[in-house]
């Protein structure tokens, strides 16, 4: 593999209409030539797990955050020993990362001292850190939410008493406070999103050496099926639906009215209408917050929304289940059932250890590994989706006082700004109506139509997967377990880049969940789509969360673009039984709806039987 | 004494008269495995035929003078010895039986002249110590009672082949301790077959089934004139971890007329997977099944009929305990560790992103 390499940052040629991208960005995030020696010398790979499409500016905010809050996590705090920060830069609206080399023997030496002394007390005392975890996120997020964003800039300050109170700091200046408070405290919520995350990730992967040593070939899918957690954050936004859907039922009104085909507001005025269904929106209002702030996609773009502002898509699903239920199906996933069948599955392999010595090391790192893996699936939830819905509703607010203040032409424009350009764009806002003068020096509309029509081109064009020359093995383990690039893949992506790709009719992924079925393919690139999804379809997307998970029942396999087995398509496909293969980097453009596929859940195969006429 | 007894009157203490193959089919079939029908002409047959022929003290004193690690000196003794027995007669009685059972299963399985397999089953073969397998002779697609009893006499024969009789000497086996037993089971007109092992054979790893397979007869495979499919399957979560599926070019099949005969395999097919999924699965339940009821790692023998519908065309022809991982004493994989050792470990295994 030494002898081929992918292009250099600077070698790369971006399409023309893509011209002016590096504005997008700030400078220290660009491949810069002052850094060109060390950035030579790394290996980038694009980030196709948080970042898949072109990076819009202020959605960079949340990688901007997690470059210092994951590094300082294993080089400073819990100091994992080898492994160092992992860096980033865009290149035509594309987020690359790079995993840094191992620091000096020394230094790996005093980290490893750190790391004894203060991750093992973690394990011993979880409960109740995860405990302090949860009500200081949810302080930080009540904390945002309470961020004073004006609704107007009036012509004059409202009137006050000015015998006894001095004059309030006024609308410009609550402007300027309140962005800066916000992205505090976003930064803030990121660093809190990495306490536990690579602790729980190193467990899970100590756990599965463990595994594979006692049983060797065993399948990752296997490994998650012991630690995984049923009864987590992520899926209790499901099962409040669930609950909701139970509720409405046995009042065959209410019921009637969410089986209707009509939007989700149409429905709720309906339901204003009688004592029930007051009472059942009654019920939905006090779940909403936090278990409706549920991204509709991945939480890391501001177009996804969540079902808090897509009201229709957890309606779809409310429409779906009680249709279930009318049917005389159950449509909860059964906890108990669930954490059975896992503790079955533990019992059975202890079984087959033959040495009592490693059984007890068995025991002993499965017991810590399930204390601690479960962060992964519960921060998940407080942070990409209930944090995230509460940033960009307040974005969205600083967006809609710059419509009518005639700025933006919409709310959403504000996001094509980063956020070390919306203070000058606040400030050049706050300045005009300080001096009572229409007069913005920087033409702000134009410039989010002008990024506007980048992104569209940066769609449309497809980045190298990798920058630099590879290294002979990837065995970093986050890079390896979270963003799937291992040394044959990025052989593979040699291949491609060479045009000696594999057959385009067959895909490689993750095996990360059992079972071979074939099927019509049904390709959704938004969640909108997924209203043409029929039953029995192999569903074929970019990647899923949880708010996807009520259609795991209809389908019969699920194919992705982007995730590992530890992902969220995959733990959901174990649990309903259906076979998944993740992280093929491509299925949503080499498979078309209508095209029979074979889903080989046991080897991560995905083949294009026939092709749709 | 018993000249003959059915598979469902046997279990594994009924070893010392029909033989370690018999007695597991017994055993199998105590256990709820499907195994094809058939009977045990037990080694009391056996011992009466030779003093009913006089021929006990000449075959002891063949045994006496031979060289065990001398070929011409074995080759010498086992055609002579088989020679004595093949020209011997049964005893009538025996002969009588025999036939009776077979007419019995003829009417069983509603078929006249039942083509059978016709194997033996040495008193001293499959046992974990002594590993005979493959030492005795097996006829298949063996039709009407002539032919079984003249096959029977055969099984009889090939206890003195010269392999058979150099590995014994080399063990010091008493010649009177080793006897020979015969089975006559309902031929499987197998699709598939193949052999599986209650662990994975080359690394003793306890939590998977490997299952072997090919077209046909399973002669194809133990003779090793086609590489098989091979099938790894986590005994737990039951996945396939390997799947290799083979270029199988021939297959053992049953023509009238010409018997068993090794045919070349159309070339369509040869890629193919001789299993499907769901067989491979049941051969997976059974295997455990089996394993369960032995309580030790096993090696079985299995085939898939061509005609029946699934899963009863799923049959088990032999099985035995394991003999290389389970002599063997268990190394810890791990040793005693807490998992904070092994968390630093992990934390501190070498990360290579340098090339």
């Amino acid at each position: 593999m030494s002898q081929k390499r992918f292009p250099y940052a600077w070698e790369v040629k971006v399409p023309k209409e893509m011209e002016g991208w590096e504005e997008m960005y700030p400078d220290h995030r660009l491949f810069t030539s002052d850094r060109q020696d060390w950035d030579q010398d790394q290996f980038w790979y694009t980030d196709k797990i948080h970042a898949p499409d072109p990076m819009v500016p202020l959605d960079e905010v949340f990688h901007q955050a997690w470059q210092i809050a994951l590094s300082q996590h294993t080089t400073r705090i819990f100091c994992i020993p080898p492994a160092q920060g992992i860096a980033h830069r865009m290149l035509g609206c594309y987020l690359y990362i790079t995993a840094i080399a191992p620091p000096p023997l020394e230094i790996i030496q005093a980290k490893a001292e750190k790391f004894g002394q203060r991750t093992f007390p973690v394990f011993g005392h979880y409960e109740e850190l995860w405990g302090q975890w949860r009500t200081r996120q949810q302080e930080l997020g009540r904390e945002l939410q309470a961020v004073k964003v004006p609704k107007e800039l009036p012509q004059f300050v409202p009137d006050f008493d000015s015998a006894t109170t001095l004059p309030a700091i006024g609308p410009a200046q609550e402007l300027i406070e309140a962005f800066n408070h916000a992205v505090n405290i976003i930064y803030r919520g990121w660093q809190y999103h990495f306490t536990y995350l690579n602790l729980s990730y190193l467990a899970y992967l100590m756990f599965a050496d463990v595994a594979r040593k006692l049983f060797p070939g065993i399948s990752e899918s296997a490994i998650g099926k012991m630690v995984a957690g049923a009864d987590v954050s992520m899926f209790r936004p499901e099962e409040e639906l669930c609950r909701l859907a139970r509720l409405a039922h046995t009042r065959e009104r209410v019921a009637n009215i969410l089986k209707a085909d009509r939007s989700a507001n149409a429905k709720i005025e309906s339901l204003r209408e009688f004592e029930d269904g007051r009472m059942w929106l009654e019920s939905l209002s006090e779940v909403k917050d936090p278990w409706f702030m549920v991204s509709c996609g991945s939480g890391w773009f501001h177009y996804e929304g969540s079902w808090i502002d897509k009201l229709d898509v957890p309606f779809s699903y409310l429409k779906g289940y009680l249709e279930r239920l009318d049917r005389g199906e159950r449509i909860e996933r059964s906890l108990s059932a669930i954490t059975d069948a896992r503790d079955a599955i533990i019992a059975e392999y202890r079984g087959l250890i033959k040495s009592d010595e490693d059984r007890k090391t068995f025991e002993d790192a499965y017991n810590n590994t399930r204390t601690i893996y479960r962060y992964a699936e519960d921060h998940l939830f407080w942070v990409e989706h209930w944090f995230h819905t509460i940033w960009f509703e307040k974005m969205r607010e600083f967006g809609r006082l710059f419509v009518k203040q005639g700025v933006l032409k919409e709310t959403d424009d504000f996001f094509m700004f980063n956020r070390l350009e919306i203070p000058s764009l606040i400030e050049d806002v706050a300045t005009s109506w300080a001096l009572g003068e229409n007069i913005p020096t920087m033409k702000w509309a134009e410039k989010a139509e002008k990024r506007k029509k980048i992104l569209a081109a940066a769609a449309q064009w497809s980045p190298p997967p990798a920058l630099g020359v590879p290294p002979e093995v990837v065995a970093e383990p986050f890079t390896v377990m979270l963003w799937g690039v291992t040394t044959e893949r990025v052989t593979e992506w040699l291949e491609g880049a060479s045009g000696q790709a594999g057959s385009a009719d067959e895909l490689k992924g993750f095996a990360s969940s059992a079972g071979v079925v074939e099927g019509k393919a049904r390709v959704l690139k938004r969640l909108e789509d997924i209203v043409t999804l029929e039953q029995d379809d192999i569903m074929v997307v970019p990647n899923t969360n949880p708010a996807w998970a009520p259609i795991f029942s209809k389908i019969k396999a699920a194919v992705t673009d982007i995730g590992g087995i530890t992902s969220h398509a995959a733990i959901v496909c174990r649990e309903y039984g259906v076979p998944s293969v993740t992280g093929t980097g491509s299925a949503t453009t080499a498979i078309k709806t209508g095209d029979w596929v074979k889903v080989d859940g046991d080897r991560g195969l995905v083949t294009i039987v026939k092709r749709a006429e | 004494m018993v000249c003959i007894i059915g598979f469902e009157e046997l279990d594994k203490s009924s070893l010392p008269i029909v033989g370690g193959k018999n007695a597991s089919l017994g055993e199998l079939l105590r256990a709820g495995i499907r195994v094809p029908p058939g009977f045990a002409i037990t080694t009391d047959s056996y011992r009466e035929f030779v003093a009913a022929a006089g021929i006990g003290n000449e075959i002891n004193r063949l045994l006496d003078e031979v060289e065990p690690d001398e070929v011409p000196s074995l080759d010498r003794t086992s055609a002579a010895i088989q020679a004595l027995i093949l020209e011997a007669e049964m005893p009538a009685h025996i002969a009588a039986n025999i036939e009776q059972h077979y007419q019995a299963l003829c009417a069983r399985c509603h078929t006249e002249n039942l083509p059978v397999a016709v194997r033996s089953s040495a008193t001293a073969e499959d046992l974990p110590d002594a590993s005979f397998a493959g030492q005795q002779d097996t006829y298949l697609w063996v039709r009407g009672l002539a032919e079984v009893l003249h096959r029977a006499q055969n099984c009889w024969a090939s206890l003195f082949t010269a392999r058979a009789i150099g590995y014994r000497a080399r063990l010091n086996f008493p010649p009177d301790k080793v006897l020979i037993s015969v089975g006559v089971q309902k031929m499987v007109n197998s699709r598939t077959s193949g052999v599986m092992f209650t662990l994975n054979p080359v690394n003793g790893d306890h939590s998977k089934v490997v299952v072997e397979s090919s077209w046909g007869f399973g002669e194809a495979v133990v003779s090793g004139a086609v590489t098989p499919d091979r099938f790894v399957v986590d005994k737990v979560v039951r996945e396939v971890n390997e799947r290799v599926i083979s270029a199988k070019a021939i297959e053992c099949v049953y023509l009238p007329g010409d018997g068993v005969v090794h045919n070349d395999v159309p070339p369509e097919r040869q890629a193919q997977p001789s299993l499907h999924d769901n067989e491979l699965q049941e051969l997976v339940t059974i295997a455990k099944r089996i394993e369960a009821h032995y309580g030790c790692p096993m090696d079985i023998e299995w085939a898939i009929d061509h005609d029946l519908p699934f899963p009863e065309n799923v049959f088990i022809v032999q099985s035995r305990p394991e003999t290389v991982w389970s002599q063997r004493k268990q190394d810890h994989l791990l040793g005693q560790k807490s998992s904070y050792q092994l968390l630093m470990e992990k934390a501190l295994s070498q990360i290579q992103v340098k090339r």
